[in-house]
């Protein structure tokens, strides 16, 4: 049988301190680590996936987070295949950023697979994003999940699923 | 003026070069048209780029570049890119044309020059600026559930306020009940004296106090007293006394109360019962006859007794009817609702005169009562204190046998 191997360029977009580096951190070491370090520019990570009979290599990129200050860097975003959008459920202004982003990358590079994870799903208590919020996304067609690096939950699907998508 | 290297010495271009590749990792990367590595070179092992295959597809070797080749726009620049953990460079890509015009062909140039440096002290000042903004953050999280919990908490102490209000307003209401309630039963107190309790609650509960006031009313009188009671108080043991009366009242009070008459008085062996009034009835006479009757056979049971202790006392009655004055009289703390006028002196006089099993009743009452009482007739009997003699008729019992039962029947139906 011969295996099909892709190489895929996944860009994590995101407001500031919502959980990208940390996501990555869980998908790729398997590791989570308590301690908050700001991203500047971006960090290049690789994780290799099978699927069926496709090997697929997917190069993360972990992009500095949105925000006043930084604002994102359109062309880190060149040569992408997809893109997985985080907000922090306790912090319902970094939905916003996110819905924002992906307007920029669609109005710059047109529709591209993503997911759309609302992590920090172990502070449940404290979310201040609501069950409504999310449905509405989902109504509108939006691939929208929970996720938690510090537990994995939610993690390891939502890389599946978004290259499952961008492989051909 | 000139511009460009040509207008430095050799010496300082060197030291420029120097500057710049002082300590960080400068390399360079050649891919071709078909995106094949041509050529590589400078310190490219920290970036873990030492073993790269010449020929080779380049984005198999370098991920970084992944989707980025051929590019798009030259020069082109992506800053400070973590190429390998620790190890931040910037990255500049150009293009060059190897050929002659029209021939095609050419390089893709890429130069990796580190940034590591730069890049972390960059890193430390957003991170605090990022670790401050995040502080502002929690402290405006933390004030706005400060204001929600100011905000219930000013919600549950105007509740606690409304309840208080409540409560007083209840407590109000309760001390007014209860103030009322005491009332009630100071009246029923001053009521019960007088009236059977049935009665009393009745006019209590109808709050018409009236009723003690003085008025005139039309009243069947019933006087009772027990026969040869005199000669038996001076001969017995005052305790003997003291208990044949207790047993005389104690049979003869609840047939008052059960027949609704009012009790006026007891003076000894005396009793004075009338109907009527406060509460009104239309049977007062007959009321009044069934009354005596079932006194009567009360008495006979007890006599019985008291014959076996040797005491003969026989039981005589005076019923009567006419307007008396009725109301309370007497003085505060010492109140009565008494009957005054001729018809209570008649009926005091046809007891009076009463043998021991005797009923005596004036003609009106004989008339009222004809259909239901057995009746023998007297005669004419002088009395003491009225200026004629009175037609007086003797209660020999009723029509419709045991008066007491026919009479609660009565008014069970």
């Amino acid at each position: 049988m011969s295996v099909s191997v892709q190489q895929k360029k996944i860009c994590m977009l995101g407001g500031f301190s919502v959980g990208k580096t940390s996501l990555v951190k869980r998908y790729v070491e398997s590791v989570f680590s308590e301690t908050y370090l700001t991203t500047v520019g971006v960090k290049i990570d690789k994780k290799t996936v099978t699927l069926g009979d496709k090997t697929v290599h997917l190069i993360l990129w972990d992009l500095a987070g949105e925000d006043d200050m930084a604002s994102l860097r359109m062309s880190y975003m060149r040569g992408s295949a997809g893109y997985v959008l985080v907000a922090d459920g306790t912090r319902s202004a970094t939905l916003e950023v996110a819905l924002a982003l992906r307007k920029r990358v669609e109005a710059e590079y047109g529709p591209l697979p993503f997911a759309l994870l609302i992590n920090k799903n172990d502070l449940r208590d404290q979310w201040t994003i609501t069950d409504d919020d999310l449905e509405k996304l989902r109504t509108d067609g939006w691939w929208v999940r929970t996720s938690s690096a510090r537990t994995g939950e939610g993690v390891e699907d939502a890389f599946t699923d978004l290259a499952t998508r961008v492989a051909r | 003026m000139t511009t460009g290297s040509a207008q430095f010495p050799a010496q300082v271009t060197e030291r420029l070069r120097e500057l710049v590749f002082a300590g960080r990792a400068v390399a360079w990367l050649e891919v071709d048209d078909a995106l094949t590595l041509i050529g590589a070179g400078g310190d490219l092992a920290p970036y873990g780029l030492a073993g790269l295959n010449l020929g080779v597809a380049v984005t198999e070797q370098v991920h970084v570049l992944e989707g980025l080749l051929p590019i798009v726009e030259s020069p082109y620049f992506m800053p400070e890119v973590e190429i390998i953990k620790g190890r931040a460079a910037d990255l500049h890509f150009w293009t060059e044309t190897s050929g002659g015009e029209g021939e095609g062909g050419g390089s893709t140039w890429v130069a990796l020059v580190e940034v590591t440096t730069q890049r972390d002290l960059t890193q430390r000042l957003q991170q605090k600026a990022y670790d401050m903004t995040l502080l502002q953050e929690k402290e405006a999280a933390f004030n706005r559930q400060l204001e929600a919990a100011n905000a219930a908490l000013v919600a549950a102490q105007r509740e606690l306020e409304a309840s208080r209000d409540e409560l007083a307003r209840w407590n109000k209401t309760l001390e007014e009940r209860v103030a009322a309630q005491v009332a009630e039963i100071e009246q029923m107190n001053k009521m019960k004296r007088f009236l059977s309790p049935s009665i009393a609650e009745l006019l209590v509960s109808s709050g018409d106090e009236s009723i003690l006031k003085r008025h005139r009313r039309d009243i069947a009188a019933l006087f009772c007293d027990l026969r040869g009671f005199t000669a038996f108080s001076e001969s017995a043991e005052p305790e003997e006394v003291s208990e044949l009366l207790q047993d005389y009242h104690a049979a003869l009070v609840p047939l008052i109360q059960s027949f609704e008459g009012t009790l006026d008085r007891f003076v000894g062996d005396g009793l004075m019962v009338f109907f009527n009034d406060p509460m009104p009835c239309p049977d007062s006479a007959e009321r009044a006859v069934r009354l005596a009757v079932a006194m009567r056979e009360a008495v006979a049971a007890l006599s019985a007794a008291w014959r076996k202790r040797g005491h003969q006392v026989g039981f005589g009655i005076g019923i009567a009817q006419g307007f008396a004055t009725l109301g309370q009289i007497g003085f505060e703390g010492r109140f009565d609702y008494s009957a005054i006028g001729t018809v209570v002196n008649t009926a005091a006089r046809l007891c009076e005169n009463a043998a021991d099993g005797q009923i005596f009743v004036t003609s009106r009452i004989a008339v009222a009562v004809s259909e239901v009482a057995e009746l023998a007739e007297i005669g004419m009997l002088p009395l003491k204190g009225l200026s004629r003699p009175l037609a007086v008729s003797n209660v020999v019992g009723l029509k419709d046998g045991d008066q007491k039962v026919v009479w609660l029947n009565r008014q069970t139906r």
